[in-house]
This record gives structure tokens, sequence and C-alpha cells, in this order.
């Protein structure tokens, strides 16, 4: 079986006595999208700065591609990321920033993508002027442009949509998904729900610094604790599903009917129905991921150890 | 290795600040050398390299080295190591250096390099501009240098041939007097994001030395302060001499790149990147 793209077994890490990362552990597969999801300060940057090399674990390993991670090892050559905040040398143009840093590493701009990468940061003229005359959202955009250029098998992205507008982050969603389809792997961690959500196809939820669940997200999502209930006979499925053991309650919604599920399950609740003949639109969670982050974080044991 | 050379020193070279100090170090020695100039044959003739330079614009260069090293240069050098690393890290880029696969040594060795090139480049600026600003006004002429070496005043002669060499080896052991400034620079520039506090912490030190050099009491740890050696170059004009300060001074600041240097790398390498 091929090693995971990313592996990362009992990461802990402290800054003078504080803990920002406790025994975590987690795999990413060839072709994940995983989102790391989590307060501020929950320790998804820490995380991630020591995926890169930055930062030095203080116990517990991280391999990228098979390679255990130290500062400056070879194999993050095949990875691209997007730290924070992209950052550039700000008295000199996006384009020299970009030749500039593909250069550091040794090699020639012609060997890198460069059109691709440029046609990513849309920027047109302004590509040669200096850095500090952009926005946030052009440098944004310079950021994931450069990170492009050597074609990287992993993309780890760190908050990529802070300080963009709607239509800038709706272009890197649809980047990420592009990225995606022609084989790359992507580690996304963000505290934007919506984000997780709509671009992740599994995610690892973490809270000052601990592991509080990891999965498909729609497993995830599948785990809250209430569904809507929508049927032909609304009346008469309100009676059915109270009798469901299990069931909290049962109220009426626009859109249907809203089932605590207390102990029950969705398909204890869907059985019941077809069983008295009713007609079944759909049965689903009600709640988003934001629901279900909330209700996990807010249940995580807090210790007294951890980062703020 | 070459390529993160070329790179850091492209960053370092392309920028305001750089060409506004290539600037000043243009305009300064045409300023004192028209001062010079202007004070020729007025007032009494007092010792030093100005004075020498009314003889032949040969000399200039010298006395300009002599005016700029003690402070200027120094300012200088310590703005350039200093900002080494802590200037990429208050920009937030030094992460993004960091991330590909480069050797934290290596990237340093590189800085240090960069930083290096342009202060041995500042330097060479201010020589060739004196140069060339003296040899305007005053042209090019044996020079009679009187002395007290040896306990009696007498005088000898530099030939306009020997002045141009001794000017060049003064030129360049200026230059590489400041090696250990910059190693220091560089190691106070991987403990902080800050390169005000590196430049201040690195410019401190040889304000410091400067000082405790000056106390005779300190006796022979004066010898191994990093600016004991500065002026070893003065006897090659003043005393018609090359003094074994010339060789020491430079084994002190190799000494002190090895040791500043080292620490730096050994610091920068465990070091956690939070910027």
């Amino acid at each position: 079986m091929a090693e995971a793209v990313v592996v990362v077994e009992g990461l802990s890490k402290s800054f003078g006595g504080t803990a920002a990362v406790e025994d975590l552990s987690f795999r990413v597969e060839r072709g994940q999208v995983f989102g790391i999801l989590g307060p501020n300060g929950a320790g998804k940057t820490t995380t991630l700065r020591v995926l890169m090399g930055l930062q030095r674990p203080t116990k517990g390993e991280v391999r990228l591609f098979g390679t255990t991670i130290t500062p400056g090892a070879a194999v993050l050559g095949r990875v691209g990321a997007l730290v924070e905040q992209a950052a550039f040398v700000p008295h000199l143009s996006g384009m020299r920033n970009l030749r500039l840093w593909w250069e550091a590493g040794g090699g020639h701009l012609r060997d890198a993508d460069l059109a691709g990468a440029l046609a990513i940061a849309g920027l047109g003229d302004a590509v040669h002027r200096k850095v500090r005359t952009y926005s946030q959202g052009m440098k944004q955009r310079l950021g994931l442009a450069r990170l492009l250029l050597g074609r990287p098998e992993l993309l780890v992205l760190d908050e990529p949509t802070n300080g963009l507008d709607p239509g800038e982050i709706r272009e890197i969603r649809d980047l990420i998904t592009r990225i995606t389809a022609e084989g790359a792997t992507v580690l996304l961690s963000s505290h934007h729900l919506n984000e997780v959500e709509q671009t992740c196809s599994d995610v690892l939820v973490m809270d000052r610094g601990r592991l509080v669940t990891t999965g498909p997200v729609r497993t995830i999502v599948g785990t809250a604790r209430s569904a809507l209930v929508e049927v032909d006979d609304r009346d008469r499925a309100l009676t059915v599903i109270r009798s469901v053991p299990g069931v909290a309650g049962v109220e009426h919604h626009v859109d249907g009917l809203v089932v605590d599920l207390g102990t029950a399950r969705r398909s204890d609740v869907a059985a019941a129905i077809v069983h008295a003949g009713l007609r079944l639109e759909t049965i689903a969670p009600t709640q988003a991921l934001e629901d279900v982050f909330l209700d996990l974080v807010s249940g995580a044991d807090p210790h007294p150890g951890a980062a703020p | 290795m070459i390529a993160l050379f070329r790179t850091e020193l492209v960053k370092a070279t392309v920028r305001v600040r750089t060409l506004i100090v290539a600037a000043i170090l243009v305009a300064l020695p045409v300023l004192i050398s028209v001062a010079i100039h202007a004070r020729k044959g007025r007032g009494p003739a007092r010792e030093g390299l100005g004075v020498l330079a009314r003889q032949s614009g040969l000399l200039m260069p010298a006395a300009i080295l002599g005016f700029t090293s003690a402070f200027l240069l120094i300012i200088i050098a310590g703005t350039f190591a200093g900002d080494a690393v802590a200037g990429d890290a208050a920009s937030g880029n030094l992460r993004y250096v960091l991330i590909r696969p480069v050797s934290r040594g290596r990237l340093l060795i590189a800085k240090l390099a960069a930083a290096g090139v342009l202060v041995w480049a500042m330097t060479l600026l201010v020589a060739c501009v004196g140069l060339v600003a003296g040899l305007a006004l005053f042209g090019s002429h044996p020079a009679i240098v009187p002395s007290l070496a040896g306990g009696s005043l007498h005088t000898f002669t530099l030939g306009t041939g020997t002045q141009l060499v001794r000017v060049g080896i003064a030129t360049l052991y200026i230059a590489a007097g400041f090696t250990g400034l910059l190693a220091i620079g560089t190691f106070f520039s991987t403990l902080t994001d800050t390169p005000a506090g590196a430049i201040g912490a690195c410019v401190g030190v040889y304000i410091v030395s400067e000082i405790l050099d000056g106390i005779d009491q300190l006796g022979r740890l004066r010898y191994v302060l990093p600016t004991h050696y500065r002026a070893a170059w003065e006897p090659l004009f003043t005393e018609n001499r090359f003094s074994h300060d010339l060789l020491t001074g430079l084994l002190v600041q190799a000494a002190y790149l090895v040791v500043f240097l080292g620490a730096a790398v050994i610091w920068f390498r465990r070091k956690d990147i939070r910027s």
C-alpha cells in the first residue's frame, strides 16, 4: 500500500511550556482535499508550520511522501504552500519576486509553470509593479501563483481566502477543484466552515491543540442530531415520528418537519415513515458543518495547558 | 549556493535604500574633497591624511576612507547585515524562502556574502569617487610626508605609484575590516524579527568596542575587540611602513567571522520560524 501523502503521528508542539498542539495524528491520502478546521488558536497554523519544516515538533513525527520532514528537506520541492498571508519582498515587483523565489531553489524560471501561474494570478501588467503597491487580494493571488510554479503534488493552504472578496474566494475554490482534478492533494486549514464544507472531502476538527474528530465531511455532517423531513402528509408524519423510540421531539418548519433525533437514527425515522405508507421526499441532516463544528468544539474537554 | 547568493544580492541591491546609500557615498567624497581644496593655503597645516591629500589627489581616497570608516561605513555595514534575516522575517517573506528545499545554513551564508559584497562595493565606491575627485582637484604628485616615527622628526617621500598601491591596500583592508561586523550583524539578525533591533545591536557592539578600546587599563583585552585594528592601515601613509597589525587585524576579523557566523548558523538551524 502506498504511503499517504501526509502522515502526522503523535505530533506535539509547545512554546515555552505552552502547548500549541498536543498528540495530534492524521493522514492525508493522495487526491484528497483535506481540511483542518478549528477556531483561532486551535493549533492549525502551528501544525502546518511543522509540516513545512518551519518549526520543529516537540514530540512526534511528520512525514511527507514517506520522508520525515526536517527544515529544508528535499521533499519540500514537491509541495506548494501558502502559510497565513502571502508575503513577498515588498520593494520588488511581483514578477521579480516569482523569479527570485523560484531561482533561490536552484532552478531556472523557464522550467517553472510561469504561464499557468501568471494566468492564475490574473494580475495583468500589475505583475511588473512593486508588491508594496498591491492590495491584500492581489498578494494572495500572487502567493497562489508562486506556490503553483513548481506544479506541486501537495498544496498546503493556510487560510487561503483571508482578505479576499467573495468573487476572489469563489475563484480560489474553483482553483482548488481544478488542481485536485489534475491529481494534486490539498491540505487546507480554515476557520471558515463554509469554505471547508464546500471544498474539502475530509476534515479534521481541532480545538486548543487537540484533535476533536476527523473523517469525511459527509460523515461528520451526518452525525448531526437533528434531521429535516419532507413528506406528503406532515400532520400524520408528526405522529408517526413521535412514536419512533429515541426521538426527542418533532416540530413543524417552513421546509418540512425538524426532528430532534435524540438517540434514534435517521434510518429509523425513515423506516417508520415508509412503513406508515407515507411518501418520503427527503430526510437530511438539518445541521451544516458549522453547527456540527460548534457542537464539537463546545463539547471538547478544555485542558489547562493548551494555547489560548 | 550561487543561486541563493544571487537571489539575496538582488534583493539587497535593488531597493531605494541601497541607492540612497550609494548616492550619499558618491556625494560625500566630492564634498570632502571640495572642502579640503577650499582650505588649501589657508590656516595652519594640521597633521592627517586630509593634509597629505592636498599634496596629491591620489591620497584623497585614504583621507576620505579615514573619515567614513570610523562611523558612516559601520552604520551602512550594520544595516546590510542586521537586515539580512530580520528584514525577511519582518515582511513575512522568510517563511516562504524556508519552505523551499533550501539549507538554512547555506541561506545564512548567502545572505552574509551578499551583505559583504555590498559593503565591499560601497567601500570601493567611496575610494573610487575620492580618487576621481582628488585627481580632479589636486592632480597626482609625489607626497612629502613628515613623520615622528623612530622618535625624531623626519620626512619621507611617497611616489605616485606607491600612493596608488597603498590606497588599494588600505581600501581592501578597510573593506575586510567589516567582516566581523557583518558576522555579528547576521547573528543578531537571526535573533529577532525586527531589523531595526538587529541593526541597532550590531552598531551598538561597535560603539561599545570603540569606547572600550579607548580604555588603556583594559590592556591586552583590547586586542580582541573588533575595532582595535581598524586604523592599522594608516601607517602605510603616515609612517611609510606595513604594520604587523594589518595581518593581526585580518586574523581578528576572521575569528569574529568564524565565531559569529557559526553561532548564527547553529541558532538559525534550530530556530522556530514564527514570523
